[in-house]
């Protein structure tokens, strides 16, 4: 869909930011994140998270813990980091304010 | 029915039917060179496999131990393809798995097996330097002759070291912009790993040291029937003419034998080419020449025999040639040598050419020729376990 289409790069951008907010408030497991965007438009799939995944943990975003289950091999479960936990406040933000901005250009004061 | 294949997966074995291993292959093979300069590529990939792993899993059951090819596919498109993220700006890909093909093309020395004549890589080459193939076959040719064949060592080195463009990504790249040593090196490297982690290598490399020495020892013996001629040449000099100048023989005799060295040396050559054929079509056929083998005799024997005849033929053909080259009076033989290696080629190079424009069988058997080296590890491989049934 065109109009879909216009906002590709901005959902893509916003991927990490979404991602942070999901670790945030929950200790989670790549199949959960996927689950939790799967009903939103933000789709996304392992190919592109496990290597967004890999740079967060180097920019010490986010770390993570195995954790044994109950069927099969252990899991990665992943948490937010402090300097996680900060950026994800500035994010916050910094998106209030960017909906502000969209929200009041173009109405006559 | 479909061939079964166990991969391990992230350390758990998996059995897969054969489309589906290609697929997964493919599949993990473009996730490796996205993720090329990615500092976590390990973890990625096995992070990848993981969780391949537990898709593989949910199709599986009691019941159920084999995961469909079409099953793989439904896998991998679940997984998308692996996107490694930009930083700063997002690229114009969408999230969805367009390919991001706005990159650069690097230039890369690629084979480029569309119109090889033996692997592709004097394809690549060409199309590296943007010069036409023939030229570039005939420099091979020549520095062959002028290494006095280390050449052709160098190009098997090549056959492993550079990839087969497959793509059209890569076919691009073969003749896009500038290539970088650090990538060929890695390349290799990894290339190298895969050979070495194939099982089958113990076996092959044991072929093929023994090979080596075998191809050792015939050039020392050869060496030493050399010395021996040229001695024996010597002594029938000195015998005949003990006075001083050397004339080894007669006016007429030096004519006739002037005479019969090429055609001494076109009959080796014939022989010669005789044997690749007869080897190329025992590969590809399972016939010498159109006789079919014996019942019994495994092909990597019926090799074994048809190289022995040849030798047996072309022996006493070459010590022929020799010996009328001596008779002829030749004195380098430094210039000897090289001049043979040049006649010989270039009658090679004739037969062949005119076989594969004349003849449609052997036109059939060269363009089967990638085929004949599979065929022919694949018997190097039968007789060492023929041999060695433990190893």
């Amino acid at each position: 869909m065109a109009i879909d289409d216009k906002f590709n790069s901005i959902r893509k951008g916003l991927l990490e930011f979404l991602i942070l907010k999901i670790i945030a408030a929950d200790k989670v497991y790549v199949a959960d994140i996927i689950e939790k965007l799967s009903t939103t438009d933000f789709t996304t799939q392992e190919g592109t998270l496990y290597p967004l995944l890999s740079k967060m943990r180097r920019e010490d975003l986010l770390d993570y813990e195995w954790k044994e289950s109950e069927s099969g091999p252990p899991r990665k479960y992943y948490k937010l980091t402090a300097k996680g936990k900060t950026q994800l406040g500035e994010l916050n933000r910094y998106w209030k304010y960017i909906n502000t901005t969209v929200q009041s250009l173009g109405q006559s004061s | 029915m479909n061939r079964v294949i166990t991969i391990s997966l992230n350390g758990n074995a998996y059995q897969l039917e054969e489309a589906g291993y290609e697929a997964l292959r493919a599949y993990l093979a473009q996730a490796d060179n996205r993720l090329r300069d990615n500092p976590d590529k390990s973890e990625i990939m096995s992070d990848l496999e993981q969780a391949i792993a537990e898709k593989c899993g949910r199709y599986l059951g009691p019941q159920k131990t084999v995961v469909a090819g079409s099953e793989i596919e439904r896998i991998l498109k679940d997984m998308g393809p692996v996107d490694p993220p930009t930083d700063g700006v997002a690229a114009g890909a969408s999230a969805t798995g367009a390919e991001p093909g706005a990159q650069p093309t690097h230039k890369r020395l690629y084979q480029i097996s569309e119109g090889a004549m033996i692997s592709g890589v004097c394809n690549g080459f060409a199309a590296y330097f943007n010069v036409d193939v023939t030229i570039v076959r005939i420099i091979f040719v020549v520095l062959a002759l002028a290494t006095g064949g280390l050449w052709i060592l160098a190009y098997v080195v090549m056959m492993f070291v550079i990839p087969f463009a497959n793509t059209s990504e890569e076919r691009a790249a073969a003749h896009g912009l500038a290539f970088n040593a650090r990538e060929l090196i890695e390349r290799a490297k990894k290339q190298y790993e895969e050979f070495r982690a194939n099982h089958d290598w113990r076996q092959q490399r044991s072929h093929w040291r023994g090979e080596w020495r075998e191809q050792r020892r015939a050039w020392r013996e050869q060496q030493r029937e050399w010395r021996r001629h040229w001695r024996h040449d010597w002594n029938m000099r000195t015998r005949w003419a003990p006075t001083e100048t050397p004339r080894p023989s007669s006016y007429a005799a030096r004519v006739v034998a002037g005479f019969l060295v090429p055609v001494f040396g076109i009959l080796s050559a014939a022989m010669f080419v005789a044997w690749l054929i007869a080897l190329v079509s025992l590969a590809s056929t399972g016939t010498v020449l159109g006789w079919p083998l014996p019942t019994g005799i495994p092909l990597w024997a019926a090799f074994i025999i048809v190289t022995i005849a040849y030798g047996a033929i072309s022996g006493p053909l070459r010590a022929a040639k020799y010996a009328s080259y001596g008779i002829a009076g030749g004195q380098s033989p430094i210039w000897y040598g090289f001049g043979d290696a040049l006649v010989r080629l270039a009658f090679i190079a004739l037969f062949i050419w005119i076989a594969y424009h004349y003849i449609p069988t052997i036109h059939a058997l060269i363009d089967g020729l990638p085929h004949f080296g599979h065929e022919v590890a694949h018997q190097a491989t039968a007789m060492v376990t023929y041999f060695f049934p433990t190893a």
